[in-house]
């Protein structure tokens, strides 16, 4: 038996920590730690609930924008406005670019080298990739003088003896099970798919000022239209998002969802591993009638228990009895006892850190091991992000999901139950990706049809004086960030806030286990995973990768009596 | 394994490229820098004799918005950086390995390249209790520390590492601390949440152009980006001038693109490249998309607040007030004071009042002979002024 | 009212010379000059809403008079500084200045007196009394402070050696929107003491009779003969 400790765990945001045991060759039980904090819900009490947007925002760089449209949702719920029509669909089309931005960099960035071999790409034939690479899509290169000269530029790279990001990479382990050609394609696409990133969210840039951390408004959009000004969104700024949006349907029709299938294809083995909880939870998002009309959502809201694709449960943020979180294993106390489960609306924050003092070895997972809660639907644990949301999604019988999803498994050709599998979690992700690169034309018709109609209006102007917001009130702001169900939660009191509770995807996913023990999705889905390579903890990160984490880490490998095994040096 | 590192010419002679090439890229990238043609030859210089620079960048308490900036430069592009500039070898949100792996690039750099490394920053460090920021086990400032020591440069990417950003907002609950208040050595600021793409890459640019680091004013931010504030160098500031401003938001003004000023813009009391450089690409920047500027690139910001207020809450009076609040309320209690002061005095002093009117005398009218008359008049002169006051 | 019989013999004394008479009014219309207009560039008012930029530049023009009419207040109050030094002894530093002990001891008596309302008689002095001194020394401090400020906020804009003396303040007050932010509370103190200041010269004038207000514009006062000190 060896316990391994992975810490940090790159390739993610934030600082995340996992550590677990291995018994012949499987994993029989992990824990999942943050190792950082920073009380911004403490920092937010006793300010503007206009500013908090800004605040939150920072919560994350990599899904920017989403914990900003969270806390504009939660004060607008709180305060009682409704967003004008281009607002939401402004909202809207920066919600999707920022998914198309976000799952093609997980993708490729942070996710692909758990099963692409870098150093195998050296030895691949060119003219083999270009066979390749056209048969796959019509992307436009697919030359062989390009794989050749990429090749080569990565051949010079490796002989400086200067690796860089690549040092040190899991390169030759018996996990990697690509050809040397498909390696290239990939290795190829990284580097397509790193300049191709920073386009999309221009679309951030026009709406919001920048990216990262584009300008949100509570009662609206902080943009304006006019179609006889060039100080405004005009019709040479549309023209651009347009632009985007074609290129961007392009690139993940053409280069990201036939290479999820060309990879995932060598690697269906993985559509039986890290499958983990069997409850999902989606909050849904994409209001097309308002954001007070979930059935208008294009992604539904709904939980599924005990992957029961018959049956949908309903949902409520406001419901005091359905959203808790716990403390028992993270390092926060509570008034009412540590094993206490409390609504956000009566969340609290206070830091109790108990863990070891560093430098250390292990955590001691028996008691508090976590800067994370541990929030429970129902008092159920729940995976969250794009699986949940597919499957929500397909349960509750949208054509849009159904037909993507389906056209998938019959390629990959595979049952409906591979889902439930770290290369479900990572294939939901692209078919999510191409819906979102759908709507984001949908909506921008949309948007361009209400213009045509001589709507303009971007703001409802007649709550914006706290003045006329009632004394007292609360609100939860619901949406889904590209990790999974994020909401956030708001007391107001004399015009200024009261408490501000935020539930973040990755504390669903990565908290750790509540008071009566149970594990939350990381944990769980990492059971069972077989480890080839103790010293190497790939199969660990591929499956932690393939939730997308939403914190940073580090991984360490112990052997029974906790001594730090060999590092092992990779040419 | 001690290979000769070739140089970026050789390697961009190895890609095919002849030395004409090379030249023309040395001048490329000096315009691009904005250098005059005379300092040409320093540039070749520097490309010519350096290999790639290993670099270290650490993440603390941080959102890696300034990791995800980074990417998104489109002069130089990230990619070219990453093949082409610099060795990046330790960066959490790109690397390949993990654990043990990850830290033992970041320690064989440190260990292999003392005094030649370059330490880029990302994030404040928690000094409230080394268990806030933990990774691989050791805490956040053992980790810069270790890693500060040996570093031929250090630069705090944005405004978590140049001044503590979000988390160091009033109570600051986990005493989220700057990089430069940690290291007792110099460091560049590059302040912003997050700071420019391009600004970013031109900065480490210009650490390996010029080798050495850029001009800094007397906050350790670069003077090539930081020397001019938001607002002055603002396309939008004609309006200001001419006292054109958006009073409400999506107003007839907004959609003019008036100035931003009375809805709280702090451009005008934010440093920073934002209207000039512009962000993705050129593209836009707050106050051109119709939001103000927050101010983001300045210590302290978030407790500037609130952002839709022109002038920020006064610390002690609540989030409503501001100083003209705070002076109004003063100038009605004076008013007030003064008036109770008046009616006091009046009340208090009325014998005094008596005594005076006593002192007083009628003033006849000059009869044009001299004597007494003329005397009495000249000593009531003054009370007369006096009752002129009642 | 009854003619009194007593004759009470009072003496002209020339008390504010031309230098410092001229300082108080250029004094005073400057600051009513940068109240208004700094008030009006921290609270812009909506007028020709409907013009274009390049019509007007009516904001541009307050803010042209704001840093004009602070040059002129500036070197006044540096003048001021000199005739400390070399005016008569109602216009010398140390009536600013307590320094002695009865300084003090005269300044609670002006409070016992004139502020409290304790007694109903007090010294009468000529100039200016120890408390008025003393609020005036404040006052020069907040003159100073409100320069300090005014140029930290004008040292961007401005490459002239004067303000550029001024950077450092920036840093050191936490950023420029701290130095808006005292600057516009400095103001204030400005307009307090205004209120207070013609407030006192009407109460002084209203119950001693002394000529206070028109001693500003002839420079003259008058005081009981017996009163004064040989």
């Amino acid at each position: 038996m060896a316990r391994i400790v992975v810490d940090p765990i790159t390739r993610i945001e934030g600082h995340l920590r996992i550590e677990a045991v291995v018994e012949g060759g499987k994993i029989t039980d992990a824990f999942s730690s943050g190792t950082m904090v920073r009380g911004i819900e403490k920092i937010l009490r006793g300010r503007d609930p206009r500013d908090a947007w800004a605040f939150t925002e920072r919560v994350c760089g990599v899904c920017t924008t989403v914990h900003a449209l969270a806390s504009v949702r939660a004060v607008e719920d709180a305060i009682k406005i409704s967003v004008p029509k281009n607002a939401e669909l402004v909202r809207n089309i920066m919600f999707c670019a920022q998914y198309v931005h976000d799952h093609v960099v997980h993708f490729y960035h942070l996710h692909a080298l758990d099963w692409v071999d870098v150093v195998s790409a050296l030895s691949a034939d060119p003219q083999a990739t270009s066979d390749l690479a056209k048969s796959l899509s019509n992307y436009s290169k697919t030359s062989v003088g390009y794989f050749s000269d990429l090749q080569k530029r990565l051949k010079s790279f490796v002989d400086s003896g200067q690796l860089g990001i690549f040092a040190n990479g899991y390169w030759g382990h018996s996990a990697f099970k690509l050809p040397k050609e498909v390696n290239l394609l990939a290795v190829a696409h990284y580097l397509e798919a790193l300049e191709w990133q920073k386009e999309i969210v221009k679309i951030h840039a026009i709406f919001g000022g920048k990216n990262p951390h584009p300008n949100y408004l509570v009662g609206g959009v902080p943009c304006s239209f006019n179609l006889e000004e060039v100080n405004a969104i005009n019709t040479e700024k549309l023209n651009l998002v347009g632009k985007i949006i074609k290129d961007a349907m392009n690139f993940v029709e053409q280069v990201y969802l036939p290479d999820l299938l060309a990879i995932a294809g060598f690697y269906k083995d993985w559509a039986a591993i890290g499958g983990g909880l069997p409850n999902y939870l989606a909050y849904g998002d994409l209001p097309t009638k308002g954001y007070g009309f979930p059935d208008g959502f294009k992604l539904q809201r709904g939980a599924i228990l005990n992957r029961d694709l018959s049956k949908v449960y309903e949902v409520n943020g406001a419901d005091e009895n359905e959203i808790k979180e716990y403390v028992a294993h993270s390092w926060y106390k509570y008034e009412a006892g540590d094993t206490a489960g409390l609504h956000p609306w009566k969340g609290e924050t206070e830091f109790n850190f108990t863990g070891p003092q560093p430098p250390f070895e292990n955590l001691n997972t028996d008691g508090k091991y976590s800067w994370l809660k541990t929030p429970r639907w129902k008092e159920n644990p729940m995976e969250v992000g794009p699986l949940a949301r597919m499957l929500v999604s397909y349960a509750k019988g949208s054509q849009e999901v159904k037909e993507v999803v389906d056209e998938a498994l019959k390629k990959l050709d595979v049952p409906v139950t591979a889902l439930f599998s770290t290369l479900g979690r990572t294939a939901a992700r692209g078919l999510e990706t191409k819906l979102a690169a759908r709507w984001l034309k949908e909506f921008y018709d949309e948007l361009i049809g209400n213009l045509k109609a001589g709507d303009t209006n971007t703001f409802t102007r007649d709550k914006w004086e706290p003045t006329s917001w009632p004394a007292e009130c609360e609100g939860v702001g619901l949406t889904e960030a590209p990790r999974g169900a994020l909401a956030h939660w708001i007391r107001i009191k004399d015009r200024k806030i009261d408490n501000y509770q935020l539930v973040v995807p990755s504390t669903w996913n990565a908290s750790p286990r509540d008071p009566a023990g149970k594990r939350s999705a990381y944990e769980e889905s990492l059971i069972g995973t077989p480890v080839a390579k103790e010293e190497e903890p790939l199969e660990i990160i591929r499956t932690i990768h393939s939730f997308d984490p939403c914190l940073a880490c580090a991984v360490h490998l112990y052997d029974p009596d906790g001594n730090h095994i060999r590092r092992i040096t990779v040419s | 394994m001690k290979k000769k590192i070739p140089s970026i010419e050789q390697s961009m002679q190895a890609k095919g490229y002849s030395r004409r090439d090379f030249l023309y890229f040395c001048g490329v990238a000096a315009a691009a820098a904005g250098l005059s043609t005379t300092s040409l030859g320093q540039v070749v210089k520097a490309f010519e004799t350096k290999p790639r620079p290993p670099v270290v960048w650490l993440h603390f308490q941080e959102c890696t918005c300034c990791s995800e900036s980074f990417i998104r430069s489109t002069h130089p592009i990230v990619a070219d950086i990453i093949f082409d500039t610099l060795s990046l070898d330790y960066t959490e949100t790109l690397m390949a390995p993990a654990g043990h792996q990850a830290e033992k690039s970041r320690d064989d750099t440190i260990k292999n390249n003392q005094g030649k490394y370059i330490l880029l920053v990302e994030g404040s460090v928690p000094l409230g209790n080394p268990g806030f920021c933990m990774i691989g086990g050791k805490s956040a400032e053992q980790i810069l520390k270790d890693a500060a020591a040996g570093a031929a440069a250090v630069v705090a990417w944005g405004s978590c590492a140049s001044h503590g950003c979000v988390q160091s907002a009033k109570p600051n609950p986990t005493q989220a601390t700057p990089i430069h208040k940690i290291i007792g050595k110099p460091v560049i600021n590059v302040p912003g949440c997050p700071p420019i793409a391009e600004v970013m890459t031109a900065i480490v640019t210009h650490v390996l152009l010029f080798g050495k680091i850029p001009e800094l004013d007397s906050q350790g931010r670069p003077k090539e980006f930081y020397s001019r504030r938001v607002h002055d160098t603002c396309y939008r500031r004609p309006y200001y001038d001419a006292g054109l401003f958006v009073e409400s938001w999506d107003d007839d003004a907004a959609r003019k693109g008036y100035c931003l000023y009375k809805m709280g813009c702090r451009g005008p009391v934010t440093y920073n490249a934002c209207a000039v450089t512009k962000w993705n690409g050129n593209l836009s920047y707050p106050i051109q998309s119709g939001h103000g500027c927050i101010g983001c690139s300045e210590a302290g910001f978030w407790d500037n607040g609130p952002f839709y207020q022109h002038l920020g809450a006064f610390p002690g009076f609540g989030i409503e007030s501001t100083a003209d609040k705070v002076g109004t309320v003063a100038t009605v209690a004076t008013v007030g004071g003064i008036a109770l002061h008046a009616i006091t005095s009046n009340i208090r002093k009325q014998k005094l009042i008596r005594e005076n009117m006593e002192e007083s005398v009628t003033v006849h009218p000059f009869k044009g002979e001299g004597g007494a008359d003329v005397e009495a008049a000249e000593a009531a002169k003054p009370e007369e002024t006096k009752g002129g006051d009642e | 009212m009854a003619a009194n019989p007593q004759t009470i013999p009072y003496r002209r004394i020339y008390v504010w010379e031309l230098p410092v008479r001229l300082y108080h009014w250029i004094n005073a219309l400057c600051i009513l000059l940068l109240c208004i207009s700094g008030y009006l560039i921290g609270n812009p008012q909506k007028i020709f809403a409907a013009n274009e930029a390049y019509q007007q530049y009516w904001f541009g023009w307050v803010r042209f008079t704001h840093f004009a009419v602070a040059y002129v207040f500036v070197f006044n109050f540096i003048f001021r500084i000199y005739w400390g030094f070399v005016g008569n002894r109602y216009a010398k530093w140390d009536r600013f200045i307590l320094y002695r002990w009865d300084q003090w001891k005269e300044l609670w008596d002006t409070v016992l007196v004139d502020v409290l309302q304790a007694r109903v008689y007090g010294r009468k002095i000529i100039g200016h009394n120890n408390l008025a001194g003393f609020s005036y020394f404040v006052l020069f401090h907040i003159f100073l402070l409100q320069t300090i400020t005014g140029f930290a906020l004008y040292s961007s804009m401005s490459d002239a050696f004067l303000p550029r003396l001024f950077t450092w303040i920036v840093p050191l007050l936490g950023g420029d929107a701290w130095v808006r932010q005292w600057h516009h509370l400095f103001m204030w103190f400005f307009i307090v003491f205004t209120v207070i200041h013609l407030y006192l010269v009407f109460y002084h004038d209203y119950f001693e009779g002394r000529g206070t207000t028109s001693s500003i514009i002839g420079g003259w006062k008058f005081e009981r003969d017996d009163n004064i000190k040989r």
